[in-house]
């Protein structure tokens, strides 16, 4: 080939929240390799937090410098619109607080066989595994990208840059060490058979539009004949790796499994990081790829979404574990994000949409994560009390910690006051605009099956009488401030929710780039 | 036509490679099975115009990739094969049953999709500056962020698979101590144990060494076979007289 | 002679979704993901021949890469709690149930 090659062009300020994010992961893995074994620590706590917080701030530059951008970047490989640096924040702000969660949470040892001397002298030395801060930097980078992606190619590989380093760090949990290598085993062999499914899908919509993004998709779609097995199935099989990532029944078998195994921050960073960012890139795949196809897809999507929301509230109220309850209600959530999926119409009514769904992941995720953050302070001997009775009679042993738990299941089941109530109510009142009130119904029928299992974890810890030998509570004093911070978020947002659903609507209004 | 001919062949060997892999009970066949199925894939991808992609999947996957499997179930457990019980009853006659229905629908939605002839990659007479120049333009973002992926494999292996070093590495010198403060302690001989010797007539693992006045230096005799010899009755008198004669040797073989 | 490629494809693609349903050694299971993903990549070649245009190959150069990275994560998970169990099958890894 004689003629030369034109250098591609990369918005780097624009970018800049992403490469800040993987930058500081990559100074994480030199820092590994030169720095003496006992200074780690204290190393790559403050860059991991730094490198958030610099992002976090870099996102607001950004869009008070230039406004929001309307067009993809990095040569169309990334679309960073409104809704994307929107939810850009949102994940950031949920890295951060999880990464504060992180305690003494992960396996000093990862290669020592749980139980044997080589694991004690490991406790005894010290020993640390502060890999795992440049793991969660790598997996959040991947979650930017994710929602952020403009075409099919750069969704892959941000769904594997995202899942890699989460299948890892769900195997490094510290105690109960079996179920945490089982969790990680089972993530990973069933999140690359979803990602198989998910190429496979671009493969047919690229056989099918001759191009894998999303904008071109979306023309292609008017314009070619008498393919449309290839796109139907593609967009099916497509959909399958991304109601997978989000736990959508019936891809929800791993959560539960996973979120109990797992070291309780990384749960956190999954139940919040990981359900905005695939949020992301379900919405753009539907609305901006397939958004001509409404009428074929969105049948699909309300039976998912109707599963989803019934099987976890009832699956949950069995649940005698409070990760795996947590889990469950982390899928009924998706549920009931998918309500507001299916309200498109004009681009009013999708702007609605968007803006309700994004209102729900910021309120959802910052309570799950006070919720998880509660989970790690209360203690037995061998780690976390996760079976529920020993929860009995908390609020006579330790009466602040369980009202703030009250408080965030309360806002789970959105009663009014908390911010649960308005993001319920912005997706629903999305949804009934768009016209999908049967699904509404359902969802107020399955919140309400919710709030009667919240309720009972309640009056459990209140009403029944303490253990002798309950659980110890252990306070340190980052996980209090994550905490304190959710509950305070919650009760902001549940009282004067205006500000950032005016942001969050805001951030809509220009939906998704093209 | 060569290429109809060469389609058919690798079609039929990929499709039962693949059925082999998923059904033979042996794992290290499975492995074997999947270098088939990937061979023949490079194949096709160099008959339809990707030689490059032929020989990525070649050094990639048949050489890379398999190797790991086959080195990790070398490890892992090379004889064990499937157990044939169900746990959940009827999972595999209703796993196959959806697996056929899955690939009619897939067969046939693409069988019915119409699909015009080939446009074919005249365009790009050079496949690899063609590629070179589509990775580091439209898809440099894509590129980039690959190497997150590839640093996080690696960060991965060294945290689930590297012990690090909690003790100081023992010298030759911290060896020697050791030794001489055993010594010390138990009165345990610190210098190797003899060898054959000069005197010696043979330098064979059952024959103890001599010592200058051309008796056994007991501690030469090799336990194990003394062990074997005892309860065969072929002990050499003089090597039993030697061994009794040596308190240190019989503590030793108690230890 | 594209649809035939396609079918093929499709083959291989459920041929490996049965493998990981039927399977218990978590080794052989991650095989039969690896033949799903070299289906994708069968079809990604034969969409660029059908469009004459050269992004599937690129898709199937980087799906090549993500593989690799993919298997070197899985299997070092798989020793490790083999390590831990001495066991690599699914069957197993039961302690975590509903």
């Amino acid at each position: 080939m004689t003629d030369t090659i034109t250098a591609p062009t990369i918005e780097y300020l624009l970018l800049s929240p992403l490469l800040v994010v993987f930058g500081a992961a990559i100074v994480g893995v030199l820092v590994e390799a030169f720095a003496p074994r006992y200074l780690r620590a204290a190393f790559q706590v403050p860059l991991t937090l730094l490198s958030l917080v610099a992002a976090f701030a870099l996102v607001i530059f950004v869009v008070v410098k230039d406004g929001v951008p309307n067009k993809a970047a990095a040569m169309g490989a990334v679309a960073a619109d409104g809704p994307a640096l929107f939810i850009w924040g949102t994940i950031l702000l949920l890295a951060f607080v999880s990464v504060l969660l992180i305690g003494d949470d992960f396996v000093p040892s990862a290669v020592a066989v749980p139980g044997s001397v080589e694991e004690e002298r490991a406790v005894s030395e010290g020993a640390a595994h502060t890999e795992v801060y440049p793991l969660v930097l790598f997996a959040v980078g991947g979650m930017l990208l994710f929602a952020a992606s403009n075409d099919l190619l750069v969704m892959f590989v941000a769904l594997e840059v995202m899942s890699l380093p989460l299948y890892m760090l769900c195997g490094l949990a510290r105690r109960r060490r079996l179920l945490s290598q089982e969790a990680a085993m089972k993530y990973f062999l069933l999140g690359a058979f979803s990602s198989a499914f998910f190429l496979y899908g671009t493969a047919l919509l690229y056989g099918y539009a001759g191009s894998i993004d999303l904008s071109k998709i979306s023309t292609s779609l008017s314009s070619v004949g008498g393919q449309d097995s290839l796109l139907f199935i593609g967009a099916a099989v497509l959909g399958v790796g991304l109601f997978f990532k989000i736990g959508a029944v019936p891809f929800q078998m791993w959560k539960p499994d996973v979120y109990q195994g797992a070291p309780t921050p990384i749960t956190a960073l999954m139940a919040s990081g990981t359900l905005v960012a695939a949020f992301g890139a379900l919405l753009r795949v539907f609305w901006v790829a397939l958004g001509n196809l409404e009428w074929d897809w969105s049948p699909v999507v309300w039976a998912v979404a109707i599963l989803t929301m019934v099987v976890g509230a009832i699956l949950a109220i069995t649940q005698t574990d409070i990760k795996r309850m947590l889990a469950y209600s982390s899928i009924a959530h998706a549920g009931f994000i998918l309500t507001a999926v299916v309200a498109t119409a004009g681009a009013k009514q999708n702007s609605l949409a968007l803006s309700g769904i994004l209102f729900y992941l910021v309120a959802y995720g910052l309570t799950t994560v006070g919720a998880f953050g509660v989970v790690t302070m209360v203690r037995d001997p061998g780690g976390e009390a996760w079976h529920l009775s020993r929860w009995a009679g908390l609020g006579k042993r330790s009466p602040k910690l369980a009202m703030v738990l009250a408080f965030f299941l309360l806002a789970m089941a959105g009663i009014p006051l908390t911010s649960g109530f308005f993001a319920k109510y912005a997706v629903f009142s999305a949804a009934v605009s768009g016209g999908a009130v049967a699904l509404v119904v359902v969802g107020v029928v399955a919140s309400a099956i919710a709030a009667f299992f919240y309720v009972r974890v309640i009056v459990l810890m209140f009403f029944s009488d303490p253990a002798a030998d309950g659980p110890s509570i252990v306070m340190p004093i980052a996980t209090r401030g994550v905490v304190g911070f959710a509950a305070l978020a919650t009760v902001v947002l549940g009282v004067f929710p205006q500000p950032v659903l005016d942001l969050a609507s805001k951030a809509a209004q220009s939906l998704f780039v093209r | 036509m060569g290429e109809t001919f060469v389609f058919w062949v690798l079609a039929v060997v990929s499709v039962i490679a693949a059925l082999g892999l998923v059904f033979s009970r042996k794992a290290v066949y499975s492995a074997l099975m999947l270098g088939v199925v990937m061979l023949s894939l490079a194949v096709l991808y160099a008959v339809q115009d990707a030689p490059f992609l032929a020989v990525v999947q070649i050094i990639v996957y048949t050489g890379a990739v398999m190797m790991l499997f086959l080195f990790v179930l070398m490890m892992v457990g090379v004889d064990s094969s499937d157990s044939l019980v169900e746990t959940i009853k009827g999972q595999r006659f209703w796993a196959v049953l959806a697996g056929l229905g899955f690939a009619v629908l897939l067969a046939l939605g693409i069988g019915n999709a119409f699909i015009g002839p080939a446009k074919g990659l005249a365009a790009y007479p050079q496949n690899v500056p063609s590629l070179a120049e589509l990775i580091f333009t439209r898809h440099v973002f894509a590129f980039e962020v690959t190497s997150a992926l590839l640093i996080t494999a690696a960060l991965g292996a060294v945290v689930l698979a590297h012990r690090e070093r909690l003790t100081p590495k023992l010298t030759q010198r911290d060896l020697a101590r050791q030794r001489f403060k055993e010594f010390a302690r138990t009165g345990r001989n610190p210098a190797p144990l003899p060898g054959p010797g000069t005197y010696a007539r043979h330098n064979a693992i059952d024959k103890p060494a001599l010592l200058p006045d051309g008796s056994i230096a007991a501690q030469s005799v090799n336990r194990y076979v003394a062990r074997y010899e005892k309860a065969e009755g072929t002990l050499p008198p003089e090597v039993a007289q030697a061994l009794e004669s040596d308190s240190e040797a019989l503590e030793l073989e108690k230890e | 002679m594209t649809t035939h490629y396609l079918v093929l494809s499709a083959l291989l693609f459920a041929i490996g979704g049965v493998g990981v349903l039927v399977r218990r050694n978590a080794i052989v299971v991650f095989m039969c993901v690896e033949l799903m993903l070299n289906a994708c990549n069968l079809a990604f070649v034969t969409f660029a021949r059908q469009h004459g245009n050269l992004d599937g190959q690129v898709i199937a150069f980087f799906v090549m890469i993500v593989a690799a990275a993919e298997v070197v994560v899985g299997l070092a998970i798989i020793v490790t709690i083999f390590r831990t169990r001495r066991s690599a099958s699914v069957d197993d890894a039961n302690l975590l149930k509903y």
